[in-house]
């Protein structure tokens, strides 16, 4: 999302007191539940993994509710508007297979081995080098993230209500700072549950009312076919033969292998913001289950995301406009489309949920990357390398401390973005470089039995400094996206999914040619760690249907079913 | 310390208290006409939809009460 674009545009809606009054009763909540559970989060285990208690549906719904920040509410809407219906695939090829293997394959060996963050599974598995590089990488960038989150969300409140940047930035970074540090991971998982009801009610009339209005899918198609004076932009795979042929810029080798297979199973198996709320969960069982229930609601996502962007190219009497010619004309830019849908069917009341529900996801999306940065410091970083030997007490006080020291970073680089704007688009895009060669590293040591320490560290570096070196290439040289993303035709989105790729194939490359050259650890202390040398836990269900691998299928099915009927 | 509270509690709370709130807010505008309507406002989304948030709201709420989660141990 582009800043400036947003600043320099007008208010969109005035909220009245019934509006003030549904944001303040969700406030209330939420800070209630901060100060409830502070009384169990009195240990590292109760703070920092919510005591592992969580059933499947609470850890769930939080690990998809941590994904569900302010930038992918109205980034998404946004780029449905700007490149129609192929927005879906992150909703679906870039998430749905994913998260089945999550659930199914990963989940086992994270939980048995009882880790505490991603970063300590690479400890177990290859020891310290590879923590400490995706622990250090993992921190720095979880929190500018939520610095940029933090930004977007205040300056659409400046844009659609008028607020004032500061107020918003400091109530909800405030707000959020206080039932983290209180009740821990649990108050974070606790508010993302009602956050996701709260994005799904606040924000559901808009496709309702907007199919209503459009008289249905099939006229929705008509009509942006006919404003557009083009089809490309309603259908998911008929028009991904070559990069030219639709609005994205990009293939279906791209879409596949890069989104679908690298950065998405990178996102989802990897990135511990997400992967932190399965390990919360109460059994095996239960994390098995998690990741199918989560899969199961990302699938329904788009229709709160995707088809306002869409009902948009139908409805609205005015186009949006790219991001730099917003700044120059004061036009509404495609990031705005949500909040204008909002005004455009919500009043007094509605509006104010609509609101509620922009601000809830910004708040669990910042909720996430606290708690996730404030486990991988205390215990990957602080724990692991500066002081060993404190008492669990101690570190407790160390996770609350960086929770309030996260925010503050946090805010800081808020204020950084607001007269850097450039910075926000290159640190997206620095976060996609540590999450693919992190699969990479990741996958091999479970799945394969010979990777070497050594070869987890040279491979995860390898993947990394040649992600970087891809994005500076690009930078200085525009023609070597021809080389990189496969065609001089490709456009942004297309340059960041084959990079992630080629990250991961030079990851996994260096990791076999490194662990051949290294001698391997005695398959005995690979227990609990790599598939074939660990015996998985029983799990006996009552039931057949009660498996998670047969919930996972259904979910597969309709994930099939849904891509072949907007083939 | 084990909480007597479910979130599942926490939500029925909430929407019931946004059901009634949008409920009472849509019977209100039948009354006292908007001066600026939103598109399809003919619907009257707000008595609808409040309505069934409410309702949602009422099941979890009761269904998932403080002594019923002690119970059950459900959160």
């Amino acid at each position: 999302m582009h800043l400036t674009a947003l600043a320099v545009s007008t208010q969109l809606a005035r909220l009245n007191w019934i509006d003030i009054l549904v944001i303040a009763i969700y406030f209330a909540i939420v800070v209630f539940i901060g100060f409830y559970l502070r009384g169990s989060s009195n240990t590292s285990e109760e703070f920092f993994m919510a005591g592992r208690e969580m059933t499947a549906w609470i850890a769930g719904l939080s690990f998809v509710s941590a994904n569900l920040g302010s930038l992918e509410l109205m980034g998404w809407a946004g780029s449905a508007y700007q490149y129609g219906i192929l927005a879906m695939h992150w909703y679906w090829i870039g998430a749905i297979p994913a998260m089945l293997f999550l659930g199914i394959v990963m989940m086992p060996f994270y939980y048995i081995s009882k880790t505490h963050s991603v970063p300590g599974y690479l400890k177990l598995r290859y020891g310290d080098g590879a923590r400490a590089l995706s622990a250090v990488s993992f921190a720095f960038m979880t929190i500018l993230m939520s610095g940029i989150n933090m930004y977007s969300m205040a300056i659409v409140m400046k844009v659609v209500l008028g607020w004032d940047l500061n107020f918003s930035i400091w109530v909800s970074s405030v707000t959020v700072a206080v039932y983290v540090a209180l009740g821990g991971l649990k108050s974070a998982i606790y508010n993302e549950i009602l956050q996701f009801i709260l994005i799904w009610t606040g924000a559901l009339l808009v496709p309702i009312l907007g199919l209503i209005e459009v008289g249905g899918w099939s006229n929705l198609r008509q009509q942006i076919a006919t404003n557009l004076g083009r089809s490309d932009y309603v259908h998911l795979w008929s028009t991904l033969g070559h990069f030219t042929d639709n609005p994205m810029g990009v293939n279906w080798f791209g879409i596949v292998f890069g989104l679908g297979f690298v950065v998405s199973f990178g996102y989802w198996t990897t990135d511990f913001l997400v992967v932190q709320r399965i390990l919360s969960a109460d059994s095996i069982r239960s994390a098995r289950m998690a990741p199918v229930i989560g899969a199961a609601f990302k699938m329904a996502v788009p229709f709160i995301v995707i088809l306002p962007g869409l009902i948009a190219l139908s409805v609205l009497p005015f186009h949006l406009v790219a991001q730099d010619v917003a700044v120059q004309t004061g036009q509404h830019s495609f990031n705005e489309v949500l909040p204008l849908m909002l005004v455009r069917y919500c009043g007094p009341g509605l509006l104010g949920m609509g609101v509620t529900a922009l601000i809830a996801g910004f708040m669990s999306g910042m909720a996430g990357n606290v708690s996730a940065f404030s486990t991988v410091w205390t215990y990957d970083i602080y724990g692991a390398f500066l002081n060993k030997k404190a008492t669990d007490k101690h570190y407790v006080a160390m996770g609350r401390w960086s929770t309030l020291i996260g925010v503050l970073v946090s805010v800081g680089t808020a204020y950084l973005v607001q007269h850097a704007a450039s910075i926000m688009d290159y640190v997206q895009q620095l976060f996609s470089f540590f999450i693919a060669p992190l699969f990479g590293t990741v996958i091999l040591g479970m799945l394969w039995k010979r990777a070497t320490k050594e070869a987890g560290f040279w491979g995860l570096l390898a993947g990394t400094v040649t992600s970087i070196g891809l994005w500076l290439w690009v930078r200085n040289d525009p023609s070597a996206l021809r080389y990189v993303a496969m065609s001089p035709n490709a456009k942004d989105m297309a340059e960041n999914i084959y990079r992630a790729l080629w990250a991961w194939i030079v990851c996994v490359l260096v990791t076999v040619v490194v662990s051949y050259m290294t001698q391997p650890r005695p398959v005995a202390e690979l227990e609990g760690l790599v598939y074939g040398a660990s015996v998985l836990p029983q799990e006996h269900d009552d039931h057949w249907y009660q498996r998670p691998i047969v919930w996972a299928g259904i979910v597969a099915v309709i994930f099939i079913f849904l891509n072949v009927a907007f083939w | 310390m084990r909480e007597s509270f479910s979130i599942w509690w926490f939500a029925g709370i909430l929407l019931l208290a946004y059901g009634v709130v949008i409920f009472a807010t849509g019977i209100w505008e039948l009354s006292h006409p908007l001066l600026n309507p939103p598109v399809l406002n003919n619907l009257h989304a707000p008595i609808w939809w409040g309505a069934l948030l409410a309702v949602a709201g009422l099941g979890y709420t009761i269904g998932f009460r403080p002594r019923q989660a002690v119970h059950k141990r459900r959160k």
